[in-house]
């Protein structure tokens, strides 16, 4: 599985974890991942440890997950990017939107 | 040598149902056409002809076994080895044999025409 | 395959045989099981009928006269050409060497002699589904080549309709070299260049999220905004603000556009630029010399109006200074082992450029020679602007022809700008919109478009916020003047700028008496060397020396009034 998640254990954090390729491909998965990762959570975190590559609309999936989250509420980490994945970031300029660490 | 029966019963009474009431045609088309045939595996032996003689026999054999004569078909298919082989010499005492078989087969049908239509 | 049940039965069966016997048992087989029997009694008539009667599944005796079996098959298969029509050997043969010719001659499979009926039943329903299936995938495979034309041609006529709203504006000026595929519009790439009524340039690019229909469509309103607005004086963070908020607006939740807009002033010899999300601009003032100007926003269709930060960062230049933008596709280029050409190739190139050659064409050698093709793929848009003296620059022609007199022609109107709306508010728009109703002044929109700008900015940065021009002419000058400026402007309290029109419809045309005022304190009108020039000479770095001359230029009379904070400009326009 490209993508993991498990919740934090008092369930107010969901960690969602992506493997491989952050593109395209991982859109269904992504969004069922937090679609359905429990109604009680209130912050997420996006963990790209062992995250490739990142595109575009991976972006776009983030944005999706910003406003599932609650727009401008919302309270996402992205966290353990690698360099190549953290220059997209940057170059979009997504820490203006993610807490990214 | 050809140790075959000279009617397959088995496959004669699958064509009577297959052929219906044209079984009769059948039969005819057969013996008028083996007959053509044995006219021409004698006239390619006498021009010394082994392709063609290896040719029509193989074809001969091909309906004797599928109108149920299978001794027929396998005379045919030692004329049709012996032309493939260009033992010319070995094809004189088949042929005759054939001859004799035809006859023998051509009576063995009309009988059984006989015997149906009755 | 629910069509494969109702097409089995009945079959239209050609057979061939020259054993008549034979070929009447196989008939008479074949029609027991409900198909349709034509037949041949050798190779020739085989070919004939297969022409004629079109059948579906073709049995054919290796060994026939007059044209064999294998002859006859070879033939079949030629005519039948994309259709398949199975194609059953009926033989005795059992030599390998024979069975393996039948193949070879097209034959789709074996049915031995004697006949069998149940392996004749087996043989004709496998092969006809082989037939259905084949059948089934052409179709398909025609259905999508059709779709595909189809997708094409509805892509051209697209891309007819967006050229005419994506035009590509002055992008085929002298200063500029660009690279942008012709329908790099579907792969969401998009340049556009337009001239300022004013004089300069605004350059926009950029790089939608996603591909095809979804990222054609959002570039459409993306160039409706900025050639718009860019024809009537707007500046680039008007244009970025409604860019975005119409993005916003129209654009699902996960899709945005990446993109740089440059506003290029010749004649000051600036840059405001923004970018947002896309790669490093490269400003290369020398071989030697350059600097990086990264993305500092975050992408278009992202933020709402209200937290959408359109400020440009405004950098200085000199003629011959070059700019090269680029979207992502430049960087993600690969090659043969898949390695992306990245920044380093970006700077390698660059680099390389040295003396004589123009970067953008050593970046597109590198980017040819890295990934080893002379066609790159649809979304790489490279665009190189370089500064040139404002005399070469393109202008605005007198786009509109004069049609009529319909419009105002005597009319007054006055417009005033107060305190905190002197930082916030650009009227230019607005003022030549009003003008604009004449159909003689529109002609002249460049015209009255820098006759006000230049009023305006006299009036607000050296009336209202009392800024020394000089500053503007020395680099440590230049970034305290526009310090200075945002400071004081956030300061402004009790001042004004009043702009009155007067238009008068005459027997040779028109005239248009603009009177600017202001509430600063004037200057020295009776003094200023521009105003007593009888020559109309470049006055070097004096107190609106340019501005003035400019207006002088293109005026009928210019008179100071009072402290000098009130001039009134007379513009006359003829049929």
């Amino acid at each position: 599985m490209p993508i993991e998640t498990h919740r934090s254990r008092d369930g107010r954090s969901l960690t969602i974890k992506i493997e491989g390729r952050f593109d395209f491909s991982t859109h269904q998965a992504f969004r069922d991942a937090y679609e359905h990762g429990g109604r009680d959570v209130s912050g997420y975190v996006v963990d790209l440890s062992d995250a490739t590559y990142l595109d575009s609309s991976a972006l776009g999936m983030l944005l999706l997950l910003r406003d599932h989250a609650g727009g401008d509420s919302a309270d996402i980490v992205i966290e353990k990017c690698n360099n190549d994945v953290r220059k997209i970031l940057t170059i979009s300029n997504f820490e203006q939107l993610f807490t990214i660490r | 040598m050809v140790d075959k029966p000279h009617l397959d019963e088995e496959a004669l009474a699958e064509l009577q149902d297959v052929m219906e009431d044209e079984f009769e045609t059948l039969i005819n088309t057969y013996l008028s056409d083996s007959r053509d045939r044995i006219e021409s595996l004698k006239k390619a032996l006498s021009d010394g002809d082994a392709g063609a003689l290896a040719h029509t026999a193989h074809s001969f054999k091909g309906s004797c076994i599928n109108i149920g004569a299978p001794r027929l078909g396998a005379l045919s298919r030692e004329v049709e080895k012996a032309g493939q082989d260009e033992r010319l010499s070995d094809a004189p005492p088949v042929l005759a044999a054939i001859e004799v078989e035809f006859q023998r087969v051509t009576d063995a049908l009309h009988t059984l025409m006989a015997g149906r239509a009755g | 395959m629910d069509e494969s049940a109702a097409e089995t039965i009945p079959l239209k069966i050609l057979i061939a045989d020259d054993s008549d016997s034979d070929r009447l048992i196989l008939k008479a087989i074949l029609k027991r099981l409900g198909h349709r029997v034509v037949d041949a009694a050798n190779g020739r008539e085989a070919v004939a009928l297969f022409q004629s009667e079109a059948p579906d599944i073709v049995l054919l005796d290796a060994l026939m006269p007059s044209m064999d079996g294998m002859e006859a098959a070879r033939h079949i298969k030629k005519l039948s050409c994309e259709r398949l029509v199975p194609l059953i050997f009926i033989t005795s043969l059992t030599e390998p060497e024979d069975l393996a010719g039948c193949l070879e001659a097209g034959g789709d499979g074996f049915l031995s002699k004697p006949y069998n009926r149940i392996m004749i039943e087996a043989k004709v329903n496998a092969f006809n589904r082989m037939r259905l299936m084949h059948r089934a995938l052409s179709n398909q495979r025609d259905l999508m080549h059709e779709r595909n034309r189809q997708l094409l041609k509805e892509q051209h006529i697209a891309r007819g309709v967006f050229d005419n709203v994506a035009h590509t504006g002055c992008l085929n000026a002298p200063n500029i070299r660009f690279h942008a595929s012709p329908l790099s519009v579907f792969s969401g790439d998009v340049l556009f260049a337009s001239p300022r009524p004013a004089g300069g340039m605004l350059v926009f690019a950029g790089d939608f999220t996603g591909h095809g229909l979804p990222a054609a469509i959002g570039a459409m309103p993306v160039a409706e905004s900025f050639y718009g607005m860019a024809g009537k004086g707007f500046n680039g963070a008007d244009i970025l603000r409604e860019i975005n908020q119409k993005l916003v607006r129209i654009l699902p939740k996960d899709m945005f556009c990446c993109g740089v807009m440059v506003e290029v002033d010749f004649a000051l010899n600036q840059l405001n630029i923004w970018n947002g999300g896309l790669p490093d601009m490269w400003l290369m003032r020398s071989p030697t010399e350059r600097s990086s100007l990264p993305s500092r926003h975050l992408p278009l269709g992202i933020l709402s109006p209200d937290q959408f930060n359109a400020d440009m960062e405004t950098v200085r230049s000199r003629p011959g200074d070059r700019l090269l933008l680029m979207t992502d596709g430049v960087l993600e280029c690969t090659d043969g082992e898949g390695q992306v050409f990245g920044e380093q190739g970006v700077r390698r190139a660059i680099e390389s450029a040295g003396l004589d050659r123009h970067p953008f064409d050593a970046l597109m050698g590198e980017i040819q020679r890295f990934t080893g093709q002379q066609k790159f793929g649809d979304d790489l848009t490279l665009c190189c602007l370089e500064m040139v003296e404002e005399a070469g620059q393109v202008v605005l022609p007198d786009a509109v022809e004069l049609s009529t007199l319909a419009g105002p022609t005597q009319w007054r109107s006055v417009y005033e700008l107060q305190d905190s709306t002197l930082g916030e508010f650009n009227p230019l728009p607005l003022l030549l919109h009003i003008c604009m109703e004449v159909p003689g002044l529109r002609r002249k929109s460049g015209e009255i478009y820098t006759l006000l700008s230049e009023l305006y900015n006299n009036a607000l940065e050296h009336g209202v916020l009392q800024l020394p021009s000089e500053w503007k002419y020395t680099p440590e000058g230049f970034d305290r003047y526009y310090s200075e400026r945002a400071k004081r402007l956030s300061r402004v309290k009790g001042h004004y700028i009043r702009f009155s029109f007067h238009h008068d419809l005459m027997a040779w045309g028109g005239r248009l008496r603009v009177v600017c005022e202001d509430s600063g304190e004037g200057f020295d009108f009776h003094n200023h060397p521009v105003l007593q020039a009888a020559e109309m000479a470049q006055s070097g770095p004096r107190y609106g020396g340019r501005g003035l001359a400019l207006i002088k230029r293109l005026a009928k009379s210019v008179q100071f009034y009072k402290k000098g904070n009130r001039v009134e400009v007379v513009y006359e326009w003829f049929f």
